[in-house]
C-alpha cells in the first residue's frame, strides 16, 4: 500500500485529501508541523510527496530540493499557483508532476496513479478485467465469452471496462458520461445511448444478451 | 519653424526698428548730416539688425531641433521637462520652469498610479491564489455527496472557477509579458487542458465535443491559449442549439496552424458580429439569457494579439459559430 506524505498548511484540503487518500487504499500521511519536513519525511519514508508551493516558513520550492536530497521519493506538487514560470521552476527542480489546484478529483487520483508507475512504487494497471462471465482484454480492445471473442470500439472498450470494474454495481449514466471523458473521449448522452445499443449487440452476439441491465432511473449494471 | 514664421512673429519688432532708423534718419537729416554719411549710417544699422535677425532665427531652430530629438528619443514622453536643456532668457526660464515643476506633478501622480495599478494586480492575482483553496476543498468535500447533487454543485463550482480564471487573465493582460512563455507545445494538450478545465459545464450542457487532427505542434503560451480556447468553449456550450456538438480541427495555413473551434449553436446576429470583440459587450444572445459579461471575447483579443494569434469569428444565426484561431510560425515570433 504506498505511502503517501501530504504537505499541505490548509486543514481542511488536508483533512479531506487524507480520507480521499485512504478511501481510495493508499496509507496517507498529513503533516501539521512545517518546521522540519525533510526530517519527517527520511522517519516515514513516504512513496510519494504532495507538496503544496504556498506554505508558512519554506516555500515548496526550497522544500523540494531538501527533500531530493533526503529521500528518493517522487514529488508531486499541487499548488494555486498557475503561471507557466512556476511549473517549469518545479519541473525543473525535480518535481515529477505539477497540478494546479483546483483540480477534479479523478485527475489528482490519475496523476498520482501515474507518478507511483512510473517510479515503480504502484501495481500495474490490469489488462484483462474479469465479470460476469466476460473477459476484457483491455490492451487489444477484444472482449470474449463462451470461447468467442467480439471487438470493441474505443469508446465500447471504455463502456464495458468502466461497468467490468463496478460490477454488480450500479453505474449512473452520469457517471459513465464522467469516466469517458476522462479517457478523452467526449460525448453527450445520445452518443452513450448508441454505443449501448451497440455494445449490447456484440455482446449478444456472444450469447450474452443480458449482460447489461438497465436499471431504470438509475443506471447500469453488469 | 520656417523663416516666414519666424518674420511673421518679429513683424512687430522689425517694424519698430525701421520706424526707429528713419526718424533717426529724418533728425540727422534735419539737424544737416550730409546725406552720404546717412546712407552708410543707415546701411550698417540695417546691417546689425539683420544680423541680429538672422542669428536669432538659427539659434531658435538649432534648439528646437535639439528639444525635438530628445523628445523623440525619450521613451516616457512626461518626463520630457526634465531631460531638456533650459532656455538662456530670463522670461523663457521663468515660463520652463512652471512647466518643470507641472512635468514633476505629474511625474509623481503617474508613478503613484502605476504603483497603484502594480499593488492591485498582485492583490487581485494572490487574491485569486487564496480563494482557490476553499474551491479545492469544496471540490473534495463534494465527493461524499450522492451523484447528482454533487454534478449539479461541480457545475456550480466550475462556474466560480471560470470567473475567477477571468479575473486573473484579465489582470495578467495588463502586463503580458510577465507570465507570458512561448513554448513548442502540442495543439491536442492545449485543447484536451481546456476541454478539462469545462467539462462539467460541457458535460452539463449535453455537449459532444469532436476533435480531428490536432496532432500539430504549434509555439504559444500553454496556459494562455488553452484559456483563450476555454472561453471559446464556454460560448459554444452557453449558446448552444438542440443536439449541441464542438468540433475542434485543426489544419496547417503555410507555416502557421490554424485551430477551427465550430458549433451548431444558435449562432450571433450578423450586425453584432463586428462588435464582439468589443469590451463589455452583451449582444441579444447574451442579454436574453443573462449572466453574459462581454469580458470573454475582449479578453481572448487582448491575449491573442500579445501571443501573436489570429482571431476570427463567423456566424450565422440559427446555424452556428466558426471560431479561427491561427497560431503563429516559429519564424514569426518577435515577442520574448
Amino acid at each position: 500500500m504506498p505511502k503517501i506524505m501530504i504537505i499541505e498548511d490548509d486543514p481542511a484540503i488536508r483533512e479531506e485529501l487524507t480520507l480521499l487518500l485512504k478511501n481510495e487504499g493508499y496509507t496517507p500521511l498529513a503533516i501539521t508541523e512545517f518546521t522540519d519536513v525533510p526530517g519527517q519525511a527520511m522517519r516515514e519514508h513516504p512513496d510519494l510527496l504532495l507538496l503544496d508551493i504556498g506554505l508558512p516558513g519554506k516555500d515548496g520550492f526550497a522544500l523540494c530540493a531538501a527533500l531530493q536530497k533526503s529521500i528518493p521519493a517522487p514529488v508531486i506538487f499541487v499548488t494555486s499557483r498557475d503561471a507557466g514560470m512556476d511549473e517549469v521552476r518545479a519541473l525543473s527542480l525535480g518535481g515529477d508532476d505539477y497540478i494546479t489546484k483546483p483540480y477534479s478529483v479523478p485527475v489528482l487520483l490519475a496523476r498520482i496513479k501515474v507518478v507511483l508507475r512510473r517510479t515503480g512504487g504502484g501495481p500495474e494497471p490490469a489488462d484483462i478485467l474479469e465479470a460476469g462471465g466476460l473477459r476484457l482484454s483491455l490492451t487489444k480492445g477484444v472482449v470474449s465469452a463462451h470461447g468467442k471473442t467480439a471487438e470493441l470500439t474505443r469508446n465500447e472498450l471504455q463502456i464495458l471496462a468502466c461497468l467490468m470494474v463496478h460490477a454488480g454495481n450500479i453505474v449512473s449514466r452520469g457517471d459513465l458520461i464522467d469516466t469517458l471523458w476522462d479517457n478523452q473521449i467526449y460525448i453527450d448522452d445520445n452518443t452513450l445511448s448508441v454505443n449501448m445499443t451497440r455494445l449490447r449487440g456484440k455482446l449478444a452476439a456472444l450469447g450474452l444478451p443480458d449482460a447489461i441491465k438497465t436499471r431504470r432511473g438509475m443506471g447500469y449494471q453488469l | 519653424m520656417t523663416l516666414r514664421e519666424f518674420l511673421s512673429e518679429r513683424m512687430g519688432r522689425i517694424v519698430l526698428q525701421l520706424i526707429c532708423a528713419g526718424l533717426a534718419a529724418l533728425f540727422l537729416f534735419a539737424t544737416g548730416t550730409q546725406p552720404g554719411i546717412l546712407a552708410i549710417l543707415l546701411l550698417v544699422l540695417l546691417l546689425v539688425f539683420s544680423a541680429k535677425q538672422i542669428y536669432d532665427f538659427f539659434h531658435q531652430c538649432a534648439y528646437l531641433r535639439e528639444l525635438v530629438a530628445i523628445w523623440d528619443g525619450l521613451e516616457q514622453k512626461y518626463l520630457f521637462a526634465e531631460c531638456v536643456p533650459p532656455p538662456k532668457g530670463l522670461y523663457e526660464r521663468r515660463l520652463f520652469d512652471l512647466i518643470r515643476r507641472a512635468g514633476q506633478a505629474m511625474t509623481g501622480t503617474v508613478s503613484d498610479a502605476e504603483a497603484s495599478k502594480r499593488e492591485y494586480r498582485e492583490y487581485v492575482e494572490r487574491w485569486v491564489h487564496e480563494i482557490k483553496a476553499p474551491i479545492t476543498a469544496a471540490r473534495l468535500i463534494c465527493r461524499n455527496l450522492d451523484g447528482d447533487t454533487r454534478r449539479k454543485l461541480i457545475v456550480e463550482l466550475a462556474q466560480i472557477e471560470a470567473n475567477i480564471e477571468r479575473a486573473l487573465f484579465y489582470a495578467r493582460a495588463e502586463n503580458p509579458e510577465q507570465d507570458c512563455l512561448f513554448r513548442q507545445v502540442n495543439l491536442g494538450e492545449i485543447a484536451s487542458q481546456a476541454i478539462e478545465n469545462h467539462r462539467s459545464l460541457l458535460i452539463q450542457s449535453h455537449v459532444r465535443v469532436e476533435t480531428e487532427n490536432l496532432n500539430h505542434t504549434v509555439y504559444t503560451d500553454e496556459k494562455w491559449a488553452a484559456f483563450i480556447l476555454g472561453q471559446l468553449l464556454q460560448n459554444a456550450a452557453r449558446y448552444r442549439g438542440a443536439e449541441p456538438v464542438i468540433t475542434l480541427c485543426a489544419k496547417p495555413h503555410g507555416k502557421q496552424i490554424q485551430l477551427i473551434v465550430q458549433d451548431n449553436g444558435i449562432g450571433i446576429p450578423s450586425h453584432e458580429l463586428a462588435r464582439v470583440f468589443d469590451r463589455g459587450f452583451t449582444g441579444s444572445n447574451g442579454r436574453s439569457r443573462g449572466g453574459s459579461t462581454g469580458m470573454g471575447l475582449y479578453l481572448c483579443k487582448k491575449l491573442a494579439s500579445f501571443l501573436d494569434m489570429g482571431l476570427r469569428i463567423v456566424s450565422r444565426e440559427g446555424e452556428g459559430t466558426a471560431v479561427t484561431l491561427t497560431f503563429p510560425a516559429k519564424e514569426n515570433l518577435t515577442k520574448l
